[in-house]
């Protein structure tokens, strides 16, 4: 695989669908400097240096993603605006600082390991399938490090589930309600409570089939992501899928 | 699709492998989960939905026998989208119907029922699902073969019809369900009329039933019979309701086995009766949680449930964990009678008559 630096080269050729994927990048960049953001937190509450030390190199990791989308919406002619403040992104960033409030590194770990690299991971994937030229290749080249970070993870947060699993099931729960509601809200096919902030004009859901791309499609895949997470926990299927369920649409 | 194994609950004794028969029973399985206190979900978000949730149970299933016996399972969806049936999504079926069983070997289930289009993606070859030291796994078509059966035994005895002389049409009849229910009724009626879309199988079962002394035609089509039949078994495994049968004694008696059903609601069958067959109803006690009763089973009498998944409770209630129904036509008659009299120990009998509109009634022809 190609590494993110070799990936950075000449501006390619403007695409009509350029101003679609100037809003998809914005998404990716936004979440990239969120993740950066939950790790720096996170490295701030570790008692163990050696984990304090992985986190903040996990928040380098996800500057340097960021940087990525950003150089290669340049490449096909748009500026990336993110806005980490924009009204979903800002949400699921309080709910984690409420983690890092409480020093609970392990509910750090739920948001950002389970929920949010479940969207993130699913999404870039199903966007590295149809996204052209260089762009389809860091969409790839950034999934697999989320994958990395997120295998990392799970070692951490199965041996927390296979010490208490009622406790930890009864967290993740409460996590899901607040984050994963969100990340629904987000995913769902269409904005019903006004602009998300990060788009730079209208919303970009209606126009992804132009990229052959849907936002149906993105929930589904990172519902199923998230879905095998917590399966590869060893959460009760049965529970996790009535969490499911009940999501808003 | 790439199915991981899910998480599973305290340890069952045997697992059911399903799939919704249409968007419909989706949505209300969903809607159940959902609760009173959200909206249910339109239908446009359950077709974009089901299709990414990897296979998982969906409740837990507590069984009891008339004597003693309890038995303790889950119900595992292997969402199988409905429009997906066909031939075209036979892979993306395949690895789902394998995560579904791979999910039941997990729960500890020691044996498991595949039901509906899970068996017949299978087609008998249980090499194709992964290992479980533990688990057997048996397609359950002998019971359903069983309940078949006694449905047109008895809708004859109810409806004054005189099986002994009537033309018997078996639609399917070289799949596993059909040729088991031809082996049963062929030597019960004056002829039987085979169809199926393998000319070559229809030609060796026919071979096989003329040798026992039984009158016999084979069609693919059913304007190729001599004769309009007046009893019809539908057990092909089509992946909706489109068959018309427009060719056939105008009362006849037809039982609908498919799953998914396989007369289109188009067929003319106004004169006709109709009724679903390969049905049993649990008379010693069902219990589901989270509570799915007429939700995961919607059918117009309580504890109904389809021969094939019951199978795999009988045979649990009995403490037999065998793999009883290997499908590939192995279906006999002295099979089909072992299977009803365990099922009938436990109080597992031939449901009440119904279709699409309803209970069944009788008219004396």
């Amino acid at each position: 695989m190609e590494s993110l630096m070799e990936l950075k080269s000449q501006t390619e050729c403007p695409s009509p669908t350029a101003p679609i994927w100037q809003d998809v990048l914005a998404q990716a960049v936004t979440g990239e400097l969120v993740a950066a953001m939950n790790y720096a937190a996170l490295a701030e509450i570790c008692d163990d240096p050696e984990e304090a030390g992985e986190a903040r190199e996990h928040a380098a990791i996800e500057r340097a993603h960021a940087a990525a989308f950003a150089a290669a919406g340049r490449k096909i002619g748009v500026d990336v605006v993110s806005n980490v403040d924009g009204k979903h992104w800002k949400r699921l960033r309080e709910a984690f600082m409420r983690c890092v409030a409480e020093r609970d590194t392990i509910g750090c770990l739920i948001i950002q390991e389970i929920m949010l690299e479940s969207f993130a991971l699913a999404s870039y994937t199903r966007v590295a399938n149809v996204a052209p030229g260089s762009l389809g290749k860091v969409f790839r080249a950034i999934a697999a490090d989320e994958q990395e970070h997120a295998d990392h993870a799970m070692a951490i947060l199965k041996a927390e589930r296979d010490a208490n699993p009622q406790r930890f099931d009864d967290k993740l729960h409460r996590l899901h309600l607040e984050v994963m509601t969100t990340l629904a809200a987000m995913l769902a096919k269409e904005c019903k409570d006004g602009h998300c902030e990060v788009c730079q004009s209208s919303c970009v859901k209606p126009s992804l089939f132009e990229v052959s791309l849907s936002a149906a499609q993105l929930r589904g895949a990172s519902l199923q992501q998230y879905l095998k997470t917590l399966d590869a926990l060893g959460l009760p299927g049965e529970i996790t899928l009535t969490w499911i369920a009940q999501l808003p649409v | 699709m790439d199915c991981a194994v899910a998480g599973v609950a305290p340890q069952v004794d045997f697992a059911l492998v399903g799939h919704p028969e249409s968007w419909g029973a989706a949505a209300e399985v969903f809607s159940a989960l959902r609760g009173p206190e959200h909206t249910p979900l339109p239908d446009d978000e359950i077709k974009d939905i089901l299709p990414w949730i990897p296979p998982r149970a969906i409740c837990r299933v507590d069984v009891k026998s008339i004597g003693d016996a309890e038995a303790h399972g889950l119900y595992i969806d292997s969402f199988i989208p409905p429009d997906r049936l066909g031939a075209a999504c036979v892979r993306e079926n395949l690895t789902r119907v394998r995560a579904a069983a791979a999910y039941a070997i997990k729960a500890g289930a020691r044996i498991v029922s595949l039901g509906g289009f899970s068996s017949i993606l299978i087609e008998g070859n249980f090499d194709q699902l992964p290992p479980g030291h533990h688990t057997v796994f048996t397609t359950g078509n002998t019971l359903t073969v069983a309940f078949i059966v006694q449905g047109i035994e008895k809708m004859c005895a109810l409806e004054g019809r005189n099986l002994r002389r009537s033309t018997l049409l078996v639609v399917g009849a070289t799949g596993d369900v059909g040729s088991g229910c031809v082996r049963c009724l062929a030597p019960k009626v004056r002829r039987v009329q085979l169809l199926a879309r393998n000319a070559e199988r229809l030609r060796r079962l026919a071979v096989e039933l003329e040798a026992a002394g039984v009158e016999v035609e084979i069609g693919t089509d059913l304007g190729q019979f001599s004769e309009q039949a007046d009893l019809v078994i539908c057990a092909a495994s089509l992946p909706s309701p489109f068959l018309l049968l427009g060719r056939i004694a105008p009362d006849a008696l037809v039982c609908d086995a498919g799953y998914p059903k396989n007369l289109s609601p188009d067929a003319e069958t106004s004169r006709a009766t109709v009724f679903f067959g390969g049905l049993g109803q649990i008379t010693g006690g069902l219990k589901f949680d989270p509570d799915l009763h007429g939700i995961l089973n919607r059918h117009p009498f309580p504890d109904v449930a389809h021969g094939c998944l019951l199978e795999g409770i009988v045979l649990t209630l009995e403490g037999r964990f065998e793999p009883f129904s290997r499908g590939r036509g192995g279906i006999t008659p002295k099979l089909v009678e072992e299977i009803e009299m365990i099922a009938a120990r436990h109080g597992i009998y031939l449901a009440p008559f119904f279709n699409a509109d309803g209970p069944v009634t009788f008219t004396m022809k």
